[in-house]
């Protein structure tokens, strides 16, 4: 019986510099009881590169997704792939992992950089079988994962970052191992943007090639339930505050009113904070049982937009300020895998004023933006209505 | 007298930043410390009247950040009496 988990991806990808496309390409296919995720890296850069790249991840994960052979699948690839006019052959690298419900995973590598498998901070070394297929040397590694494993593929960008600039060699598989055992992420997330980040850093914000990493973390779930104002029906308040209680993980209320009706419910003393962290961000509060209380529905909007940013650099962001937007976010994206919305649908007076801003007047569109940036985050997410 | 400054969103949004900021420096300036206990309060049911100002418990007030310095030299005037 394998411990309850949670499969953590996360992609990032530098493009050579001056290029609008990137020639490497991550297709990631998830089923409940079996994952694959396809690195590959199209020869050259640009549009040329891209389409190779698109189309060697998109048959491989297809064909293995549909139950192929991987001699067949390799084959079909060898024989699709359009030709180089300049170089005459038709080529991309590949990385592959597939990895099924046990934590069985299969690691499948072609020219791409070997995977960086670490567990407790430390590369753990896999002996690799090779196969020979349409004069392809192939390399599969079989390995059984734990929680906490962490696994990276990249391409080449990565190992040769900085090279010729700030490096003679560009950075080395040994040193950007050695730079993944430093690392202490919680997230794949936040280990895959670091990596991305250092190898940004010694191009100089000028890649000299495409550069993409894939990190896999197997992780214990982390649950995380934020209510987001009070039932319409005020007579389902004691019921749904209840639920909410009993229900597992960190608990966050966002909105006053909700906030002041938990107080209520539950007998406990509301405190609200006096000092600004940011003359943007309402103040937050505290009640004794809850892990964060927030203002409703300008903190929500303000964390949206910030997620969507978030979703869409490379860097890593940063929750150091304490207001009640960064503490939400740091939550959200950092210290949890699955995210539970709990809506009440009670009309605000002060949103019916007709000074209040339109767009903050329905908490559910911008729940919905938000569990909508957060699937792209790979987070879990789900949204329940107390009435 | 304990004086709760309304932060909810409504009166977020019409300037609670600025009157809590007002009426601290007020209560520094003057050393009121003692005497006027400065507090926030999530949404007081009174959104209408943003900035929503309650002095002890019961008489609710609106304040706007124009309005904010005037209103506590009147809280200050009537602490006093």
């Amino acid at each position: 019986m394998t411990m309850p988990h949670y499969i953590d991806i996360a992609h990032h990808s530098l493009n050579k510099f001056g290029e609008e496309l990137c020639g490497d390409k991550v297709e990631i296919i998830k089923h409940d009881d079996r994952i694959i995720v396809v690195l590959a890296d199209g020869l050259g850069s640009g549009v040329k590169a891209n389409i190779l790249a698109t189309l060697t991840s998109k048959i491989m994960s297809t064909m293995l997704e549909n139950g192929a052979d991987l001699i067949e699948t390799i084959d079909t690839i060898t024989q699709t792939l359009p030709v180089c006019s300049v170089r005459k052959i038709g080529y991309s690298t590949f990385s592959i992992i597939e990895l099924d419900a046990s934590l069985h995973a299969r690691i499948i590598e072609f020219d791409n950089p070997p995977f960086f498998l670490l567990r407790n901070h430390h590369i753990l070394p896999i002996e690799k079988e090779m196969i020979v297929s349409s004069d392809k040397k192939v390399y599969i590694s079989s390995v059984d994962l734990k929680i906490g494993d962490e696994l990276t593929i990249c391409s080449d960008g990565v190992i040769h970052a900085g090279v010729g600039m700030l490096l003679n060699f560009g950075w080395e598989w040994k040193n950007v191992a050695e730079f993944l055992e430093k690392q202490d992420c919680i997230s794949s997330e936040k280990l895959n943007r670091r990596l991305i980040d250092a190898c940004n850093s010694l191009y100089e914000d000028h890649p000299g090639d495409d550069t993409t990493a894939v990190t896999i973390k197997v992780r214990a779930p982390l649950e995380v339930q934020i209510f987001t104002g009070p039932p319409s029906d005020p007579s389902l308040d004691a019921q749904a505050i209840k639920a909410f209680m009993a229900s597992p993980g960190k608990k966050v209320v966002c909105g006053g009113t909700a906030a002041n009706i938990f107080a209520r419910e539950l007998g406990r003393d509301i405190i609200t904070e006096m000092d600004y962290i940011n003359p943007e961000v309402p103040p937050t509060a505290e009640i004794e049982g809850l892990d964060l209380v927030t203002e409703g529905v300008l903190t929500l909007k303000m964390a949206s937009e910030k997620l969507k940013a978030i979703a869409h650099l490379n860097e890593e962001p940063s929750f150091e300020k304490k207001d009640g937007v960064n503490a939400l976010l740091k939550l959200l994206v950092e210290d949890s895998t699955h995210i539970h919305f709990w809506v009440g649908r009670a009309l605000n007076p002060a949103h019916q004023n007709p000074d209040f801003p339109k767009e903050l007047s329905l908490k559910t569109h911008i729940i919905r933006d938000m569990a909508g940036t957060l699937g792209k985050l790979g987070k879990i997410v789900d949204i329940h209505f107390t009435d | 007298m304990e004086i709760k400054v309304c932060i909810g969103s409504a009166c977020h949004l019409k300037g609670s930043y600025d009157v809590i900021h007002i009426f601290k420096d007020y209560i520094q300036e003057n050393r009121l410390e003692a005497v006027m206990d400065l507090k926030s309060s999530f949404c007081l049911g009174k959104c209408s009247n943003a900035v929503s100002v309650v002095v002890d418990a019961d008489k609710y007030f609106s304040v706007s950040p124009d309005s904010a310095r005037c209103f506590i030299e009147e809280l200050h005037r009537w602490v006093m009496k």
